[in-house]
């Protein structure tokens, strides 16, 4: 517990809350200083070997910045190549991501095809900050691989994005061959390692989710304060204040369920996306009262508050939708329950 | 964190086998039909109750020194969620006995009103709570029936309503203003009135779902000895926070569990009207599933806080409003899969949210976004006391 603490500490005076969208680049460098790209690794591989409260307590501060760094596919890159025993170099590969070589997870389903000489083309779409990245961790149709950028056969396309804190990118391969010492999985293991994986990442987006919920909700209540009209701040307006209370309400409900399933060491995949789906479906909540509640000035851009439901609507697309999820807990639920 | 979760799991599981074993010989079948009438109801819930107390299982959150209590939080879960599995009807009749009367004894009776009291609810004696008045409900602090002192008794004269049960009860948690000097809050004073006494009487309401549950009471000149005053003359309203904070804690862990089990009840609709692949039904269900799993998820924090005392100012209100949005989510949902079945009147609805038809359900739902502080109230609690926003500006006097 006093671990989570000092990790919370430690990102609020890395990232004081005033400052929204810190830089890339020297966020990164800082992140990586203080050992956050290894908070999920294992001690055994040189992590800090921390737990998913960890990880949660982390991108809930993430999330409230709207920090513009890609911690959460660096983390999930790095657990891939942790995850894989078959990795011919593990160790190098584990020892240079730990110290801020950039590997990401690409976020969405990749379309590729094998070609009948073995290799592969097609587009891998959603790499984030592919700019920065020496390697992307990719599901090729023969298994979880490393495809490194500099590679024969490997391009990068930015697709420019509304989301001003996030850099997105299609990454292309044409007759690209897959190296075998670079392959994570084969084909058959690739499932495992995509639920381990997938369950690491929809805690880290439910976390952004309400950290950044969180801070919106403040910052429109401190204007609700500020802001006069009618000769009242127009926080004594019970209409408004109601919408404020429901915005909290659901905050702390998705918080709960976020927090009892990241305690719940059984929890399967569509426990924790179910709770995803529920912080995610807050985020957007509160961002649209948010604007609504600014009134004109929410709707500029000079403004912050569409920086939040960018990236709210942006996270909502990411791991699965809240249609996808809310229907596989609906059939495990009738499955269990009739 | 408990250095032995395996084998709390094993207890709780030891627990559930023990709580199901009971339930297969003794949970009630057909008791929907059995409370047909009002004797019925109240015959089939006294029973029933009688049935849980000797099990152990009626009060597992009263203390250790009663019969079947001491019992931990998870404990209490296992036994709620094993209740609504097997469909066993909600304790309605002794509820505000377990529950408001027990925690404003237990917190701020005397030792001899709790020695007096609290072994006769275990014996089946009813509670009902006497608070709202017509002219205050949300304003609860408005009350107007007056109490005077007249050497060792309090003679009452006044109006209450919505009194849940009170047309059964034998005793009464009666707010009453002793004094109209100060704030409003001041001069309120707490009783435990005998609904036997001459003066007092009980006229029913009957309610849209068909269901007589609450009713008014009329006190005209009823004695109440002085013996029967809860804290100081004057101190009352301290006191029905104690009976008013039981029912947005514990009772409302309850209920969660109880609709979590209840999700069951929605799961067989959707099998018997063959909706098995119907995506959208699906993801419907789903969505509810996870609403219902993040209140109970949120009573559970409460609950948590609570007792390592960092319970925050607004956190009962946001567990209420969750609660209750969710209730009406779910019988909601019941209502839309039940189809015409549904509109049919159902011969009796006691049973809270469980009744067996989801029409009743569903206009009882409104219940909980009423009863014990309307939503609206409570989302003035959070915004003010939690978010700390401004409160409305007073000078407005009716
Ligand atoms: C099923 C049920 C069981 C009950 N059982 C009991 C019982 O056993 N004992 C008992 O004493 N009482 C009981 N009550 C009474 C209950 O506590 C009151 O109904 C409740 O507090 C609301 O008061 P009211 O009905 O007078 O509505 P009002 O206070 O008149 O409210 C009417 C409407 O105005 C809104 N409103 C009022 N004031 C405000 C405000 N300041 N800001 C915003 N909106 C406001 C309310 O939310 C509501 O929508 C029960 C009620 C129900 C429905």
């Amino acid at each position: 517990m006093i671990e989570l603490n000092e990790l919370t500490d430690a990102a609020q005076k890395a990232f004081p809350a005033d400052k929204l969208s810190p830089e890339r680049d020297e966020s990164w460098n800082l992140a990586a200083e203080m050992g956050w790209l290894m908070v999920r690794l294992p001690e055994d591989d040189g992590g800090l070997g921390l737990g998913r409260e960890a990880s949660t307590a982390l991108h809930l501060e993430m999330g409230r910045i709207l920090a513009a760094m890609p911690l959460i596919p660096a983390q999930l890159g790095l657990q891939a190549v942790a995850a894989s025993e078959s990795f011919e170099d593990r160790t190098e590969w584990l020892e240079r991501l730990s110290s801020g070589d950039y590997a990401p997870l690409n976020m969405l389903p990749a379309r590729l095809v094998q070609n009948p000489d073995g290799t592969v083309s097609g587009t891998i779409s959603g790499v984030f900050e592919a700019d920065m990245a020496v390697a992307v961790v990719v599901r090729l149709p023969n298994g979880y691989a490393l495809v490194p950028l500099d590679a024969q056969g490997v391009s990068r396309v930015e697709r420019p994005i509304w989301d001003p804190g996030r850099r997105i990118f299609d990454v292309v391969l044409e007759s690209y061959s897959p190296a075998s010492s670079l392959m994570l999985t084969d084909a058959d293991t690739a499932s495992s390692l995509h639920d381990l994986l997938s369950a690491e990442a929809q805690i880290a987006l439910a976390a952004d989710c309400l950290g950044g919920a969180n801070a919106v909700l403040d910052m429109t209540v401190e204007y609700m304060k500020m802001r006069r009209q009618f000769d009242r701040p127009i926080a004594m307006f019970q209409a408004l204040k109601h919408r404020a209370a429901d915005m909290k309400t659901r905050i702390v409900l998705a918080e709960a369920l976020l927090r009892s399933r990241v305690r719940d060491e059984h929890a399967s995949v569509t426990d924790l996306a179910s709770a995803k789906s529920l912080a995610v479906e807050a985020y957007r909540f509160v961002t649209e009262e948010s604007i609504q509640l600014h009134g004109g000035i929410g709707l500029t851009e000079e403004h912050q508050c569409h920086l939040f439901m960018k990236r709210a609507m942006l996270n909502a697309q990411l791991c699965g939708s809240t249609d996808l999820w809310n229907e596989r807990r609906g059939r495990t639920a009738f499955a269990q329950l009739s | 964190m408990s250095e032995t979760p395996d084998l709390d799991q094993l207890d709780l599981e030891g627990l559930r086998a023990e709580v199901r074993a009971f339930l297969a010989a003794d949970a009630p079948s057909g008791w929907r039909e059995a409370s047909a009438t009002q004797e019925d109801f109240v015959r089939t819930q006294r029973d029933w109750f009688g049935k849980l107390v000797k099990a152990g299982y009626a009060i597992p959150h009263w203390p250790a020194a009663f019969p079947g209590g001491g019992r931990s939080l998870s404990e209490q879960k296992v036994i709620y969620e094993e209740l609504a599995r097997a469909d066993c009807p909600r304790l309605l009749l002794s509820f505000v006995s377990t529950y408001h009367a027990f925690a404003t004894l237990h917190e701020c009776g005397s030792a001899e009103q709790q020695a007096r009291y609290l072994p006769r609810i275990l014996e089946g004696e009813t509670w009902c709570q006497g608070f709202s008045e017509p002219g205050a409900g949300s304003d609860l602090a408005a009350i107007k029936t007056r109490a005077e002192r007249k050497g060792d008794v309090y003679v009452v004269n006044g109006q209450k309503v919505w009194s849940t049960m009170a047309q059964f009860a034998d005793k009464c948690l009666l707010l009453v203003r002793t004094s109209s000097d100060g704030p409003k809050q001041a001069g309120i004073t707490y009783l435990l009135m005998d609904m036997k006494m001459p003066g007092v009487s009980v006229r029913p309401i009957h309610q849209i779902q068909g269901d007589e549950e609450f009713a008014e009471i009329f006190l005209d000149n009823v004695e109440i000895p002085v013996s029967e005053r809860v804290g100081e003359e004057g101190k009352g309203w301290a006191v029905a926070q104690a009976t008013l904070a039981s029912e947005r804690g514990l009772t409302l862990m309850e209920l969660s569990y109880r609709m979590r089990g209840a999700l069951s009840r929605v799961a067989r609709l959707i099998r018997d009207h063959s909706h098995e692949d119907d995506r959208g039904i699906l993801r419907d269900f789903g969505a509810l599933v996870t609403q219902v799993d993040a209140v109970c998820a949120l009573a559970d924090q409460f609950l948590d806080n609570r007792i390592n005392g960092i319970e925050r100012m607004g956190d009962a209100s946001i567990v209420k409003n969750a609660y209750s949005r969710a209730l009406r989510a779910y019988s909601l949902l019941g209502l839309r899969l039940g189809g015409i079945e549904e509109q049919y009147i159902a011969p009796i609805t006691f049973g809270d949210l469980n009744t067996g038809n989801w029409m009743a359900d569903y206009m009882n739902s409104f219940a909980w976004t009423i009863a014990g502080g309307s939503e609206e109230v409570q989302r003035n609690i959070i915004a003010e006391r939690m978010l700390d926003m401004p409160r409305e500006p007073k000078g407005w006097v009716a």
